[in-house]
């Protein structure tokens, strides 16, 4: 029986309560037209109301191919028939004695029947209707305001400091040694940080730099780097000059030289390779980052600065940009941003790919 | 030459060694760096080889950081850690009355420190494994994995690498498993059964015998033919179907 029980869904104490309230109205209200008693009609009336209604409630759950109103009136139709028959049953009466003698009256009894089912279910419809674009529009503005906070938390994200309290003094201690043993590499080492500090203390930022700007970051972090870690890192830009002047959403590149440092050149023994790239092709620019250190390890996490770029990427160009992320050959990972170019951009000349 | 202390600086910044050994040798002229690394990697050996009486570690280096390196030298040598900031460590060494020294460093300090040193070094190095133990499992952050956190699929010829987050569902297609997420889908070889043993079970439901979803990506449950029931998606159009012996996973939800 279990099986069946979810056919007899929205069968509840209220739904038969409005049927009664409605039954008896419908019978007071043809009181005039009919010769019967007003007990006999409310009979009638209750016989045609919860037949309707227990067939209008399985039509609605029942999962045929037909629309889900069309099954409502045939139950309806099917409920005022059966109903009608049912109640003459239970004043006496015989069913062929009905359908011959009595049709005229039942015929009547039936069609009122349909009638009052039908308005009723009209009303029903449109008030199912409302209530579906109520929570359609509630649900529209939910996400407007899940969008602001995203926005709000992406900006919050960018206004907070980036600077590592441990990158930091191990920086200087590298310029404390070069101060004492080669000046004027303490004095190159010095510019790098202060140029990467520059762009990564907190400040407002706009949405969009250029990717001049992003790389010349990423260049200050990757040089200060290569101090550090001697013969363990390399690093080389390969970009076009004629794309430096295009707009970049800002701290992306550098949180991916970050990653692309911490997660692949730091945990390795090794050299490790850093190249960054940019590309066009198709009305997108693409500018990734390729490593040759330690690559992703399955089981540790390392996303968070990625959902974050995900996000702000979403905020920004929805669909229109992605972050990717692929193994690099033979190790390590190629992390690339691809956004949208603006369309003058698009107009560009052909390009001629820079040593 | 014999008299000297024997001493062992490791640092994976080669000017930081560079640093450390110059100030020490201003400081210590009856001090000799015998040896120099740039992880704890081969402790052993360098114990063996030069037999030094005292260790500098840096605290993070790759491979064998400072912290492990400490585990296995225990009480063969005297330890001085080397750090640049680590709020937590630098009090559990005053705690602990370990020693240690700050990058950048401060003469003052470093010589405060060799002071100690020399009156140490006469006495059996301490043992502070307990210390060392607790601290590794704070700072080392190599906390045993336990979930997949990173989906290895193949896209042309390329591999591409997709955070678990990112991932709306997984299904089984004969030989492989479909990988979908909001931007498209790749294949894995890994099946689906293997997958439910490393995902992080919390995050990844099993729906159906073919089919892991990320519940965090669920938009909405209802009921569909029979006894099963469907699974719409967040920023996505498909909907999932959730087989008999799985949908008391969405009861009273």
């Amino acid at each position: 029986m279990s099986r069946f029980a979810y056919l007899f869904e929205g069968l509840t104490v209220r739904r038969v309560l409005a049927v009664t309230v409605i039954c008896v109205a419908a019978a007071g209200a043809t009181r005039w037209f009919f010769t019967n008693t007003i007990f006999e009609l409310l009979l009638i009336a209750l016989c045609i109301g919860y037949t309707s209604t227990l067939f209008f409630t399985i039509a609605t759950n029942l999962r045929l191919g037909m629309r889900r109103e069309v099954r409502q009136v045939l139950a309806i139709v099917l409920g005022s028939f059966l109903g009608t028959i049912l109640a003459g049953l239970a004043r006496g009466f015989n069913i062929s004695h009905m359908l011959t003698e009595r049709l005229w009256g039942a015929s009547m009894t039936m069609g009122l029947g349909i009638g009052i089912g039908c308005v009723v279910l009209a009303a029903a419809i449109i008030r199912e209707r409302q209530a579906r674009d109520e929570a359609r529009l509630h649900r529209a503005e939910a996400e407007r305001q899940q969008l602001e906070k995203s926005v709000l938390e992406a900006k919050l994200q960018l206004m907070q400091a980036q600077v590592e309290p441990h990158f930091l003094f191990n920086t200087l201690a590298n310029v404390q040694h070069l101060v004492e043993t080669d000046p004027p590499a303490a004095s190159r080492m010095l510019d790098s940080l202060i140029r990467y500090l520059r762009a990564a203390l907190p400040q407002m930022r706009e949405n969009s730099t250029t990717l001049r700007r992003e790389i010349e970051m990423s260049r200050a972090f990757l040089e200060i780097q290569r101090v550090r870690m001697g013969s363990r890192l390399e690093y080389a830009i390969e970009v076009p000059p004629q794309m430096l002047d295009l707009p970049f959403p800002p701290m992306m590149l550098l949180s991916l030289v970050e990653n692309a440092i911490k997660h692949g050149a730091d945990p390795c023994c090794e050299c490790v390779a850093v190249t960054l790239r940019a590309s066009q092709a198709d009305g997108r620019l693409t500018v990734s980052v390729a490593d040759t250190g330690q690559g992703i390890v399955p089981k540790k996490a390392g996303g968070v600065g990625l959902a974050n770029i995900r996000e702000r990427l979403k905020t920004l160009h929805g669909q229109a940009a992605r972050l990717v992320l692929e193994e690099n050959q033979p190790r390590g990972v190629i992390a690339s941003i691809e956004v949208p170019m603006p369309d003058a951009a698009l107009h560009a000349p052909p390009l001629v790919r820079a040593a | 030459m014999p008299d000297k202390v024997r001493a062992v600086i490791a640092d994976d910044e080669p000017l930081l060694r560079a640093q450390l050994r110059t100030r020490l040798e201003r400081l210590w002229p009856e001090l000799a760096i015998v040896h120099e690394m740039a992880n704890g990697r081969d402790v052993e050996q360098v114990l063996e080889a030069h037999s030094p009486e005292l260790f500098f570690l840096d605290i993070h280096m790759p491979g064998v950081n400072g912290l492990e390196a400490a585990r296995t030298i225990g009480s063969r040598a005297h330890v001085v850690f080397v750090t640049a900031f680590d709020q937590y460590a630098v009090e559990a060494f005053e705690r602990g009355a370990i020693d240690y020294v700050l990058k950048p460093f401060n003469e003052e300090r470093l010589a405060t420190t060799v002071g100690r040193l020399r009156e140490r070094l006469s006495a059996a190095p301490p043992a502070f494994d307990a210390l060392v133990e607790q601290l590794a499992e704070r700072l080392g952050g190599a906390k045993p994995a336990e979930h997949l956190r990173w989906i290895k699929a193949s896209v042309g010829p390329q591999v591409r690498l997709i955070p678990v987050e990112e991932v709306l569902y997984f299904q089984s297609d004969e030989k492989y498993t479909r990988v979908v997420t909001c931007e498209g889908e790749a294949l894995i070889r890994k099946p689906i059964r293997e997958l439910l043993e490393e995902l992080d079970p919390a995050r990844f439901w099993q729906i159906h015998r073919a089919t892991i979803v990320n519940v965090d990506r669920i938009a909405g449950v209802r009921r569909g033919l029979k006894d099963q029931a469907e699974l719409s998606l967040r920023d996505h159009p498909k909907t999932l179907v959730v087989s008999r012996a799985f949908t008391h996973l969405f009861k009273q939800m």
